[in-house]
């Protein structure tokens, strides 16, 4: 991980937003409070940004500690919690050119 | 492989690919690629492996453009390139490779004949129309490699498609506004449906669904910096290059095991590209996240893939790739003709100055307001308006917290006094409506909120032909 990336205050943990991500939530980055089951993330960021999940998170792809992970229920991220201290991504695609 | 090479002939892949003679560079080559050749790790060897490559580029706009610039000027033997758009003026401040003195011609005929000028040695192929499920295989079945620099998600997910089907390297890359991405999917090639070992993944193992049509955003629409998607199309020749100098493109298989070593494409990392116009170059500008591998249920190359895509049934319109990014599914009509009115019926209605006390509340970004708008329109962009109306709901509805949303000029007329939305294309302004009412702020129908038909576009066609709109 970039050791220029502000550090989260202790118990959160980084969230990086992209694209259209980040112009949903008006955001490139904030702090949320860990630890958090992977799979509580999106009902999470929904609570916080509503329509979010329909219109960002179901489309995106998502890494932890910039590598990937499978958010899908059943998916090989069932069961990974978010850490204090780690840097989750959530990645729109993009598809103009 | 390597090892072969100075002893004169190389033999043929079993595959087909890269069948070529080691030879002697000509004259004009040596001097021309003799920069490039001297980088520690290309050499003549690379070089010929350039040259001896064919491939397409898919898109000749503002990815297209420098990715083809590189890409032909480094010495590929065949470049291909797929488009049915003609230049127009908005595309000259990103697609470099065409030209003022050029608008209107057909895009592809437009950059090979710069591509020409610029290194005549490779052959240069037009395919002057869109690619589609009917033509895509027969194109790239004839190429060593794919770029795709197209703009649209079903076209991303038909190309992806068809490079799985067809054992191709894709190197994708995609650009908006002020974010670019790249990835290279696909490579080394593996059969279709194998999953015994870790094989790289397809553009689905990454992206499973498109986003809605709502939330997506074409540069026509949300706008592109030129040096974004032009650093992603330099940064996408690239990774071509690197690929077919280093004889990466070729299917691995148990016939292929001299192969080089290439784990980390099996799981590639997607290269972001973040551009903010007001900071310098932070700690996001650029990042880089692993991906996974080929997805043991992705529908084109997982298990069972080989029963879900076929090149039969993408031919015969099975999958439907503009279904399944609902792109026919998209209403445009959500509110009733009464809370409607016509760009035109609002101008003449003022003209003759029966239109009663309002506000007219123009919900484009504040960059295309600044262009002008129709007299008296205040700005409330849609994202501030979607925020706004969130808040309030959450807060409860309180007496009076409605009321915050709407602009301060909303207090210098009555209380009563109807609302018109205006937005560019007439789609966010009848969301506009819907939320207000949510809101309660048509006081059970005492106010009247409305919007203006087809946006600012429909007040440029019906009422003002010198309006510049965006």
């Amino acid at each position: 991980m970039s050791s220029s990336t502000p550090k989260p205050p202790p118990g959160h943990f980084n969230i990086l937003y992209f694209a259209s991500a980040s112009s949903y939530t008006l955001k490139n980055v904030e702090s949320l409070p860990a630890p958090l089951p992977l799979g509580k993330l999106f009902g999470v960021l929904e609570e916080r940004y509503k329509g979010i999940r329909e219109n960002v998170l179901e489309s995106s792809l998502v890494t932890l500690n910039l590598t990937y992970v499978d958010v899908d229920e059943g998916g090989e991220g069932e069961g990974t919690v978010i850490q204090e201290g780690d840097e989750v991504a959530v990645i729109p695609p993009v598809s103009s050119g | 492989m390597d090892g072969e090479i100075g002893n004169g002939v190389m033999k043929t892949a079993s595959n087909g690919v890269n069948e070529y003679e080691n030879r002697r560079l000509t004259d004009d080559e040596f001097d021309r690629y003799s920069r490039q050749m001297i980088v520690p790790g290309m050499g003549k060897e690379a070089q010929l492996r350039l040259i001896n490559s064919r491939v397409l580029i898919i898109g000749a706009g503002g990815l297209g453009c420098p990715a083809a610039q590189y890409v032909a000027a480094s010495g590929v033997g065949t470049l291909g390139i797929v488009d049915g758009d003609v230049v127009e003026m908005s595309n000259l401040h990103r697609q470099v490779g065409h030209a003022t003195s050029r608008i209107g011609m057909k895009k592809v005929d437009s950059l090979i004949t710069h591509l020409k000028d610029l290194n005549p040695l490779p052959t240069y192929t037009p395919h002057p129309f869109h690619i589609s499920s009917q033509n895509a295989a027969d194109i790239i079945s004839k190429y060593d490699l794919v770029m795709d620099c197209t703009d649209n998600a079903a076209t991303r997910y038909l190309i992806s498609d068809i490079c799985v089907l067809l054992q191709k390297p894709l190197v994708s890359a995609a650009s908006v506004q002020k974010s670019g991405q790249l990835i290279v999917l696909n490579c080394p090639p593996a059969q279709q449906g194998l999953i015994d070992k870790p094989y790289p993944p397809c553009y689905r193992c990454c992206f499973r669904k498109p986003p809605p049509p709502s939330a997506m955003v074409t540069c026509g629409e949300a706008g592109i910096m030129g040096t974004v998607v032009g650093m992603m199309g330099v940064a996408q020749a690239g990774e071509a290059i690197k690929i077919l100098a280093s004889n990466l493109h070729k299917p691995s298989t148990s016939t292929n095991p001299s192969a080089p070593p290439s784990e980390n494409l099996c799981q590639p990392h997607l290269l972001l590209y973040t551009y903010d116009l007001a900071s310098g170059i932070g700690p996001y500008t650029f990042r880089a996240a692993k991906m996974g591998g080929r997805k043991k249920n992705c529908f084109a190359c997982g298990e069972n893939s080989p029963s879900t895509l076929t090149l039969e049934g993408i031919k015969g319109g099975n999958p439907n790739y503009e279904q399944f990014c609902g792109l026919n599914a998209a209403s445009t009509t959500l509110l009733p003709k009464e809370e409607r009115i016509t760009a035109s019926a609002y101008h003449q209605a003022k003209v003759k100055g029966e239109l009663p006390e309002h506000i007219l509340i123009d919900t484009r970004e504040k960059e295309h307001f600044s262009f002008g708008s129709i007299e008296g329109a205040v700005n409330l962009p849609f994202t501030t308006l979607l925020t706004k109306a969130f808040k309030i709901k959450r807060a409860g509805q309180e007496e009076g917290k409605a009321e915050d949303i709407l602009p301060p000029q909303a207090k210098e007329v009555s209380e009563d006094a109807p609302i018109l939305f205006v937005c560019r294309r007439g789609l966010d302004s009848q969301e506009a409506v819907e939320k207000f009412k949510e809101l309660g702020l048509d006081k059970g129908g005492k106010r009247k909120i409305m919007d203006i038909m087809g946006g600012m576009k429909a007040w440029k066609d019906e009422v003002d032909p010198d309006f510049q709109f965006i």
